[in-house]
């Protein structure tokens, strides 16, 4: 989940191009994270140590983490911490940006330092999928505040895990902009109704994408964006939205309904209400997700 | 009785829902496997097929899978019924078991857990 938010910080900070991002979002699952990276991320070796031991390596046949330990770099026990624990997904994609040549270990060094501290973040904290630090990240993200802000924080929260876990984890999120209208080739809404206010959520794409997103959460080939395609989309959002009503009662006590989704093409929707379009950009095109007076 | 001597009705409006569950029912080698894609057509359905089990979601256009356990359940107060829904509220939960439903499956549903609950129906027929 930080992989996604992390790729963003440095799409933000011009460190990758959009393009260079979904490539590596993409090839992420084939990389595997080198001791280097590792050793960066848990400060236990410099950039600079890392580029001189693969300057060395390239001259004797010994293995990385031996050369590290001959030159004082490292302990043999870190060297065994580091290659025994799983490491998470933003290291894995840090890895394939630099196997891609977009980023050198000191620009991974230094993004990956920004980040942490510009989230007030430590190396524990990323490790697992912790949902207040998840929140915390979120939040800041989308700079979401007032007296609706932990409702937003928990629906979009709860919306990237099920992104992964149903869609796929190839991709970025972008800022989001306060809108007043949204019209898209695509659009599903479903209502979420409180007892004294309606809130609108909606999933908007082209056509294209529309596709693409249903293809992945039905785990069927899809070629037309017919009744099924529609019908995915909607089970999608129906899913999602259900989930975070359960939250909102089990956590809050807020007893909440949903209506029967809608489908709209080529229309514009307006909106009175304090309205957010998200947009995520996946590999295969960008979905936007719509929220309305939440 | 046993998994083969089953039938099966599917209440959900969402065709990508129902074609799913569907899909996996029908590899357990069933009977038979009805559908609905409102609530009056899961009445109308029942009183026609009387299938062993039905799954039944709850947010559903005409009417609701709460009211529609409701008729079917004064049809015939034997039925099984499980609410399989993505809106797993306390308040949902509380309606659909006082309505007659005998379990709650909060959406994404597992197969496992929809085998067993058909397992379970056909050993007690």
């Amino acid at each position: 989940m930080f992989a996604q938010f992390f790729g963003s910080y440095l799409l933000n900070e011009g460190l990758v191009t959009a393009a260079q991002l979904a490539k590596a979002l993409e090839e992420k699952k084939n990389t595997k994270t080198r001791l280097g990276v590792l050793a960066i991320n848990a400060g236990y070796m410099t950039a600079g140590q890392v580029e001189f031991i693969h300057q060395v390596q390239s001259t004797v046949d010994k293995r990385i983490g031996d050369i590290a330990v001959e030159m004082g770099f490292i302990t043999p026990e870190q060297v065994e911490e580091l290659l025994t624990k799983q490491p998470q997904d933003y290291l894995i994609l840090g890895q394939t940006l630099v196997n891609d040549g977009v980023l050198t270990n000191a620009q991974f060094e230094k993004a990956l330092n920004d980040y942490k501290s510009f989230n007030a973040l430590s190396e524990s904290d990323l490790n697992g999928d912790k949902t207040d630090k998840l929140e915390k990240i979120i939040a800041q993200f989308y700079n979401v505040e007032g007296e609706s802000a932990p409702r937003y924080t928990n629906y979009l929260t709860l919306l990237f895990k099920n992104l992964i876990r149903f869609v796929g984890d190839d991709f970025t999120p972008m800022n989001a902009t306060a809108v007043t209208e949204a019209e898209y080739e695509n659009t599903v809404g479903q209502q979420i109704i409180d007892d004294d206010k309606k809130s609108y959520t909606a999933i908007c794409c082209n056509t294209d994408v529309y596709i693409k997103f249903a293809e992945r959460f039905s785990e069927e080939k899809l070629d037309i964006a017919d009744d099924f395609v529609n019908a995915t989309v909607g089970e999608f959002l129906n899913l999602h939205n259900g989930l975070y009503i359960v939250n909102q009662s089990n956590e809050f006590g807020n007893e909440l309904n949903l209506d029967p989704q809608e489908f709209i093409y080529n229309k514009a929707i307006n909106f009175d209400k304090i309205t957010i379009d998200v947009p995520i950009a996946f590999s295969f095109g960008t979905v936007h997700f719509i929220i309305s007076n939440l | 009785m046993t998994i083969q001597d089953m039938t099966v009705m599917i209440c959900d409006d969402s065709m990508f829902a129902r074609k799913k569950l569907k899909d996996y029912i029908l590899s357990l080698g069933v009977a038979a496997c009805y559908e609905a894609a409102d609530g009056e057509q899961a009445v109308e359905n029942y009183k026609t097929y009387q299938p062993k089990i039905v799954f039944m979601d709850i947010v559903m256009p005409k009417k609701t899978g709460i009211d529609a356990v409701k008729d079917i359940i004064e049809f015939d107060p034997d039925a099984k019924i499980v609410m399989a829904s993505s809106v797993g509220t306390q308040n949902h939960l509380k309606n659909a078991i006082n309505a007659g439903a005998f379990e709650f499956l909060q959406k994404p549903i597992s197969n496992e857990q929809v085998l067993k609950l058909i397992e379970t129906v056909a050993e007690g027929v």
